[in-house]
């Protein structure tokens, strides 16, 4: 297990060995409001950094979902379909929304330290 | 360069209470509070909200000849004989039939003096008071008087804890002395639920709300629930449903003008509503809820079953009740059937028409 890395998207990241559990921060949720929807990405997708990988729907808004480091999507938490209100409850943990295995793990560098995010936002 | 937003009266009493302030028709509102608006909806339903809707327009006209029948031009009601002590949903409407906006109009005695009394979007307020000051004389914009909105079905008890009793049926309204101060009530609101609207002097305010707040099951709300309240009720929203390019027969209102004014045709649009209603009109408003988990948002469009453009999503979102995304929209009036699509991000998914209301009424009615 390594430090949470944090993104400007506010998504937090964990890596295990090349493989990064993906999330929204507790800040994220909280300025969304009740999220009641999640499109998640499809397993097997190639993503670079900052695409567009996915959808979150508040009551109020839809709000995309961006990959903070370039891999290969190998797991998503198919149960944020039948309970997204993870994401409210427990997004730092329960609330993971995707695996990826990191092509390059120097991009890592890109992202915030927990006190560099804090600071920012 | 950006304008300063305006605050309501109870700004500091909302920030107090951890509101989430955001930018609404140019006024600063709470959207939601610490609950979120899933639970203030819900709560809603079940018990007793109460809602800050002093951004909207209030205005009260004395009840003269000339502004009876100056109001008859915008108005599709028979105002001479609108009984006192009722409240009517009515419009402003343009010469071509379309809405300039959806009001609540009411005749009320306050201090023996005779009073329509209007209370309008907030939106709208620039557009109506151009109106209202070219047609009208003796009139008063209230700008010393919040509008509080008491919705759900302990509203009548948690008012009782005020020593309040409206003792009144659904779109009735009385004016009635509290600390002092006269107040106008009326058993309304735009949520569905059975509520009261009442204006009231912000010189006594902060301690009707402490004390309102005081009821047991009261819960602040914010517009944010407001919004998925009426959209669960089917109705209609200003500048979504509802705007100069629509007319009532379009938006499924055609209840709410008066027939035999609209017989004499002497109002504004009046030639426009009867071809509408002698042939029919292109576009007509329906309920659609979505047969997927994705949300159904304002401004998508929608789709028939050859993927032909049909229509749009006039407002859509969550359905707390109904655990699905909900809205209204305006489609083309022969593809009135079942099979109709949504576009949502590049994805065509399957919609289903709902008759309204999504969630029946349960106003007061004697």
């Amino acid at each position: 297990m390594s430090e949470r890395k944090y993104s400007k998207d506010h998504e937090w990241l964990e890596l295990n060995d090349d493989i990064a559990t993906v999330g929204i921060t507790n800040h994220a949720q909280e300025s969304l409001g009740d999220i009641v929807f999640i499109e998640l990405p499809d397993i097997g997708r190639l993503v670079k950094f900052g695409d567009q990988i996915g959808v979150v729907e508040s009551v109020k808004a839809a709000s995309d979902l961006f990959s903070p480091v370039s891999g290969e999507i190998i797991e998503v938490n198919n149960e944020l379909q039948n309970s997204p209100q993870l994401l409210n409850t427990d997004p730092e943990n329960t609330g993971w929304y995707m695996k990826i295995k990191i092509d390059n793990t120097e991009e890592l560098t890109n992202l915030m330290n927990f006190n560099q995010y804090k600071e920012t936002f | 360069m950006s304008k300063t937003l305006n605050t309501v009266f109870l700004n500091d009493f909302h920030i107090k209470h951890k509101a989430k302030l955001f930018p609404f028709a140019g006024y600063s509102m709470p959207i939601y509070y610490l609950n979120g608006i899933i639970k203030e909806h819900l709560h809603v339903r079940e018990l007793v909200g109460v809602f800050d809707v002093s951004h909207m327009g209030q205005i009260l006209i004395s009840n003269s000849k000339h502004n009876t029948s100056s109001l008859e031009q915008y108005v599709p009601l028979n105002l001479g004989k609108l009984e006192f002590n009722k409240s009517k949903y009515s419009f402003l409407l343009n010469v071509n039939g379309g809405i300039i906006d959806d009001i609540i109009i009411s005749k009320i005695i306050i201090n023996n003096n005779e009073f329509f009394f209007i209370v309008y979007n907030a939106d709208r307020k620039t557009v109506d008071n151009k109106i209202f000051e070219k047609i009208l004389n003796d009139y008063i914009y209230i700008h010393d008087q919040s509008l509080i909105s008491i919705q759900g079905p302990l509203s009548y008890s948690s008012l009782s804890f005020l020593k309040i009793k409206p003792d009144m049926n659904f779109m009735q309204i009385n004016s009635t002395n509290f600390q002092e101060q006269e107040i106008i009530i009326s058993r309304s609101g735009y949520t569905g639920e059975d509520g009261f609207e009442i204006s009231i002097p912000n010189i006594i305010l902060k301690n009707f709300m402490d004390k309102l707040m005081k009821s047991t099951n009261v819960i602040l709300c914010g517009l944010g629930s407001r919004d998925s309240l009426r959209l669960e009720a089917g109705l209609s929203l200003y500048g979504n449903e509802l705007t100069e390019e629509i007319t009532p027969v379009e938006a499924k209102l055609l209840w709410t003008i008066d027939k035999i004014r609209l017989e004499k045709c002497n109002f504004n649009g009046c030639k426009t509503i009867l071809h509408q209603i002698k042939n029919g009109v292109k576009k007509i408003k329906i309920g659609i809820k979505s047969v997927t988990k994705s949300m159904l948002r304002s401004q998508m469009k929608i789709f028939d079953e050859k993927e032909k453009e049909i229509g749009f999503i006039s407002s859509g979102g969550f359905s707390p009740s109904l655990k699905v995304s909900i809205g209204l929209g305006y489609v083309d009036i022969n593809h009135q059937d079942n099979k109709l699509f949504c576009l949502i991000r590049d994805k065509m998914e399957k919609i289903e028409i709902v008759k309204l209301p999504f969630i029946s009424h349960k106003y007061k009615k004697g």
